[in-house]
């Protein structure tokens, strides 16, 4: 792995969104459309408004993140540049942390849009730290750029890659407490969402947010978040040069 | 020829699509500094050819030895690679998709990098247009865009893939201008075409029929081997590929 070539695919990532202004745009206000339209549909139910916040925030920051970094990464691929790239000296880690990086910055973007939306516009309540509701989102959102990264792999067209969502990000909407408690679903479905990276998040999101926890109390969902985030990092590095 | 003359070398070189196979047993050795030409039909396999060459794809049986070594991906810095589709950024510039490239090939030292991409966007006469984006260029432009960053690190060896479809008479004399010259500064050249005008330019032509060589040797023997006079390279083609389906 080299520092500069890491380095040009990030800043070539970023220059390439901005010079997007239309994209760019949508980044930043697709997601604060849906989070008011949500929220000011709860504006008189504060109480559940309160309770479903902070997944909500977990569930946007994946989707979108998924979405710009799988239909992203599938453009690379069906233009050809991705091909291109594959015939210099670039290696597997050069490719994947420089993409990494440059749809993080985008990602922060998004994720740090819908975190001001939630807590400044919306009439949300919360106990915990922002910086740390960020940092929950963060991580999070390593974990969407690394599973974008992997589903664009097997998807041949930006259809395809939409197609996933009901596969991979449905699911996890209802199965992480975001409509339901997890603890109170059936048993089967409990331990489906053991499984889910997300369900990790939006336990951490409510721990902060409603109960004013800190980080610290929740080791075990910042290991399991990473250890999802290396894992789709290795299956994207795998299946790259498919 | 000793080794150190080649440039590319196919000894026993397989390769299948799933049951299909698309190159069978496929020998060839191509010396440094020459114009090779593989012709063919569509699906012929010159394009399969040129992405083992490349590292693309793995060669189900037999060795590729590319530049005196056996393929790695270290030795991509020396091989330049135009392929059919422009595979260039759209939303940049030019001269950014070039340092791109530039940086990607090992051209760390920006200084360097802006000598080489000047040279470059100089020889495919694209100097004035630097700063606009890819999307605001022509079919025409975007082709010699893509033969620009092929060539941005110098490389020993030009892998082009089909690269005159859709120019026009003038950019495709243009081109090839630019080829004739990078042979006499001893760049060994394999491009691949379905053209009689692509193959009258170079210095030798292989003739692919269903992954299979069926000539190989200089336009003048291939024409010559046709047995009438004035018989051109689209008869010789055509004269190979009878015989070898009857």
């Amino acid at each position: 792995m080299t520092f500069d070539r890491t380095l040009a695919i990030s800043n070539r990532v970023i220059r390439q969104i901005v010079k997007d202004h239309r994209s760019l745009a949508l980044i930043i206000v697709a997601p604060v459309v849906v989070m008011s339209l949500v929220g000011f549909s709860l504006v008189d139910q504060e109480a559940i408004l309160n309770r479903i916040a902070p997944a909500l925030l977990g569930v946007f920051v994946l989707f979108f993140t998924f979405l710009l970094t799988g239909v992203s990464f599938l453009r690379e691929r069906s233009q050809g540049t991705l091909e291109r790239l594959h015939i210099t000296p670039v290696s597997r880690a050069d490719l994947l942390v420089g993409y990494l990086f440059g749809f993080l910055l985008f990602a922060m973007l998004q994720s740090a849009v819908i975190l001001g939306c939630t807590v400044l516009i919306l009439p949300v309540s919360y106990q915990g730290d922002i910086w740390q509701v960020f940092v929950v989102l963060m991580l999070l959102t390593v974990v969407a750029v690394s599973l974008g990264i992997l589903v664009s792999t097997f998807a041949n067209n930006e259809f395809q890659v939409v197609q996933f969502i009901p596969i991979i990000i449905v699911p996890q909407i209802f199965l992480t407490g975001v409509i339901v408690p997890v603890d109170s679903m059936p048993l089967v479905l409990e331990k489906i969402s053991a499984i889910l990276p997300l369900r990790y998040a939006v336990d951490m999101l409510i721990g902060i947010m409603l109960k004013g926890g800190s980080l610290l109390d929740f080791g075990t969902e910042i290991i399991v978040l990473a250890g999802f985030g290396g894992i789709f990092l290795i299956g994207a590095s795998l299946t790259i040069r498919r | 020829m000793t080794t150190s003359d080649i440039a590319v070398q196919f000894e026993k070189v397989s390769f299948s699509y799933g049951k299909l196979e698309v190159i069978s047993e496929l020998t060839t050795r191509i010396p440094k500094g020459e114009i090779c030409g593989v012709l063919g039909a569509n699906g012929a396999g010159k394009t399969t050819a040129m992405r083992i060459l490349t590292g693309l794809l793995k060669p189900a049986k037999g060795s590729v030895i590319v530049l005196g070594d056996q393929f790695h991906r270290n030795n991509l810095d020396r091989i330049g690679y135009m392929p059919q589709l422009s595979a260039l950024y759209q939303e940049l510039s030019i001269e950014e998709n070039l340092h791109f490239f530039g940086r990607m090939y090992g051209i760390s030292n920006k200084q360097d990098r802006t000598v080489a991409v000047d040279k470059v966007t100089s020889l495919v006469d694209l100097s004035d247009r630097r700063r606009d984006s890819v999307s605001s260029l022509s079919g025409g432009m975007r082709q010699r865009v893509s033969l620009a960053v092929a060539l941005v690190h110098s490389p020993e060896l030009l892998v082009l893939d089909e690269p005159t479809v859709g120019l026009d008479p003038q950019l495709r004399a243009s081109f090839w201008n630019h080829f004739i010259s990078l042979a006499n500064a001893g760049i060994t050249i394999l491009i691949s075409s379905h053209t009689m005008d692509d193959a009258n330019h170079c210095h030798r032509l292989i003739f692919l029929q269903e992954g299979r060589i069926v000539a190989d040797g200089s336009p003048d023997e291939l024409r010559a081997a046709v047995g009438s006079s004035g018989a051109t390279l689209e008869d010789a083609f055509l004269h190979y590929v009878l015989k070898e389906t009857q």
